[in-house]
């Protein structure tokens, strides 16, 4: 059986576009090749033909495979360090004590590069983005050109959205880390914007799939400049979306557990946007007693 | 919550761990531990907090793959010895698959992983009925098996529970996490000694749950959910403050409290049964725990002003006075002395 596959693929690999005709339908998912995907043979406009079968990706090298394991146990020694320090590394006292922490400061290079930028480009739109270091490399600017032409696919029916995200934390051995953000109450943010309104995405990473589009999202509105402006955003406001529908059963967000945080451009205008971020911090506002914005009224009273 | 649907809930916890307790066939315990599974289900996710829900779900699994694996370890032993009889189980691949399941019930090291993550998600008194009310029948079941069970695997698991308990729980900055590895620490010092004292597993179970129980009431009371928050809660209730800082001390098995108890006769009987580095390998694992209970009675109590504190001072708490909360506390703190009276109660 599985020569007769090996045969059939074989003799089809080099005629791609019948095999989708005559061997789909007949052998489904014996078809195991890596140039096409069991479930669907529909690429995206925007994403790139996979040219190279995924095992081929993969390095084969012993000495790499040493280098590796050797940089993987040295951030483990150091998170065992850390571990033993205090919470993230700091002491117990400067957890206790702390009341404002820059997460993200854009300096350099390396600073840039714990950012993943992304735009409708990837569902076959039209904008565009990048990412680069201020003046005096002094800030990120976030810049592009916005584009709600819709792409011609038959299905999409919105388009037209820009965004910065973080990469998420990861630790020795590529386990995910997480943010524990609870001693505070509002983001921080020094930026200096053209005018647009932009979202700020907290993501939390849950555990399993069915929450994984779970964003809690909240707006920025940016002044034109030229003057930089400071932003607080208290966690109370941030409210709960799925796959960018607002839901309508809200809950504050928990901050134990954060897992990246994004910005998002979607105001439906076309054009270029810029946006420069001095830093990212958190801070304890004592002044903001909320605990959360949305529906903090019994729904279903008991009369 | 709907009063019905809590009546249904706290009646089948009663009546689930009732049925585990007072069964001698391997079904009738299965049933009681499925009976509690999901009778806390709705306790658990009854905030419908997305991390509420995750913690249900993943406790929902975890206990569902327990609980098939005990029914498949007393359909093995039934099959190979014709018993059904809890305190029958034989069959050496039964009372491994035993084993490993109540690790998994209990959540002992290795599998321990959904123990923190269930207990961050629920509330306060829910964490509570977890850490104590739902660990009762799985500690049962284990006490009527503890003759056929593998001494060897027990140990490890012993060890390990208390060794990664003491390590994870050194950096927790929230309040049940804190309480989930103090558990899981708590119940390696169970297991070690199930084998040659399954009595002393029980005293030490009950003296555990009176300490949780006072320390989680004392949290719930002050609403304290992380640490920094228990740095102002001094203000308004001083007395508590300090009970809470000495039931912390007990839990962490400082002479002369209350939880000093277990542990010096858990380590007289081990060094008697000849696992001497047994028992001075789990006592200097616990020095881990010491460590963060000690900083957390400090940072709690003993931090004062003039440092600054983060945290707006919480205006009123729950109640004025709370009796069982002052009752649980005195007892936590205060039966040392009582050990020969209570020693002859198990």
């Amino acid at each position: 059986m599985a020569v007769a596959v090996m045969f059939l693929n074989n003799a089809c690999l080099r005629g791609r576009c019948c095999r989708h005709k005559v061997l789909q339908p007949l052998l489904g998912t014996f078809c195991a090749d890596s140039m096409s995907k069991c479930y669907s043979s529909y690429r995206r406009p925007g994403s790139q033909p996979e040219v190279t079968p995924s095992w081929r990706n993969i390095d084969f090298s012993f000495k790499k495979g040493i280098n590796a394991l050797k940089t993987q146990l040295s951030l483990l020694k150091k998170e065992t360090k850390d571990h033993l320090t205090g919470p993230d590394g700091h002491s117990f006292s400067h957890y206790m004590l702390e009341q404002t922490k820059v997460m993200w400061v854009f300096r350099c290079q390396e600073d840039l590069n714990k950012w993943v930028i992304s735009s409708d480009v990837e569902i076959g739109g039209k904008s565009e983005v990048y990412l680069k270091l201020g003046r005096n490399n002094q800030g990120a600017m976030l810049y592009g050109i916005l584009n709600t032409e819709v792409p011609r696919d038959g299905e999409t029916k919105y388009s037209g959205y820009c965004s910065m995200r973080a990469k998420p934390a990861v630790g020795s051995f590529a386990r995910k880390k997480y943010y524990d953000w609870s001693n505070f109450n509002s983001l921080y943010l020094r930026v200096r914007g053209d005018g647009r309104p932009w979202m700020v995405n907290i993501y939390t990473d849950p555990y399993f799939s069915h929450q994984k589009d779970d964003l809690y999202n909240y707006f920025m509105f940016t002044r034109g400049g030229p003057y930089w402006e400071e932003i607080k955003i208290p966690f109370s406001k941030f409210f709960l979306s799925s796959r960018g529908r607002v839901q309508d059963d809200q809950h504050p967000i928990w901050l134990d557990k954060i897992s990246t945080l994004g910005f998002t451009l979607g105001d439906k205008v076309d054009g270029p946007f810029q946006l420069e971020i001095d830093f990212i911090g958190l801070l304890n506002d004592r002044a903001h007693t909320e605990e959360f914005a949305y529906e903090t009224y019994e729904r279903n009273p008991r009369i | 919550m709907n009063p019905h649907a809590k009546l249904i809930s706290t009646m089948s916890l009663i009546m689930g761990t009732s049925i585990t307790m007072s069964s001698n066939h391997w079904i009738l315990a299965w049933t009681g531990l499925e009976v509690n599974t999901l009778a806390i289900i709705p306790l658990i996710s009854k905030s419908h907090h997305p991390r509420a829900i995750e913690a249900a779900i993943k406790y929902f699994l975890t206990q569902s793959t327990a609980s098939a694996l005990i029914l498949f370890s007393s359909l093995t032993n039934a099959w190979s010895t014709g018993q059904w009889d809890i305190t029958q189980l034989n069959n050496p691949t039964s009372c491994l698959l035993l084993t490993m399941a109540i690790a998994i019930k209990l959540g002992l090291v290795p599998f321990h992983f959904w123990f923190p993550e269930v207990l961050q998600g629920s509330s306060m008194t829910t964490a509570l009925l977890l850490s104590t009310l739902m660990k009762l029948p799985p500690i049962t079941l284990l006490f009527m098996s503890s003759q056929s069970l593998n001494p060897a695997l027990l140990t490890t698991l012993a060890i390990s529970s208390a060794l990664v308990g003491g390590w994870m729980g050194l950096n927790q900055t929230q309040t049940r996490k804190i309480l989930a590895f103090s558990s899981i620490s708590h119940l390696g010092w169970m297991i070690a000694i199930i084998i040659y004292d399954p009595h002393l597993t029980i005293l030490t179970f009950a003296l555990y749950s009176l300490m949780t129980t006072t320390m989680f009431l004392s949290l719930t009371q002050i609403k304290v959910l992380k640490l920094s928050t228990m740095l102002i809660s001094w203000t308004k209730t001083p007395m508590l403050n300090a009970t809470m800082m000495l039931a912390l001390l007990s839990l962490a098995g400082l002479p002369p409290l209350t939880g000093f108890m277990p542990k010096w006769l858990i380590i007289q009987e081990l060094t008697k049964q000849g696992m001497t580095p047994t028992a001075t390998t789990i006592t200097l694992l616990s020095l881990l725990g010491l460590f963060f209970y000690l900083r957390l009675a400090y940072h709690s109590t003993i931090m004062l002003p003039p440092n600054s504190s983060n945290h707006m001072k919480l205006w009123r708490t729950n109640k004025a006075s709370n009796t069982p909360t002052a009752i649980l506390s005195t007892l936590s703190i205060s039966l040392l002395p009582m050990t020969p009276l209570i020693t002859t109660m198990f």
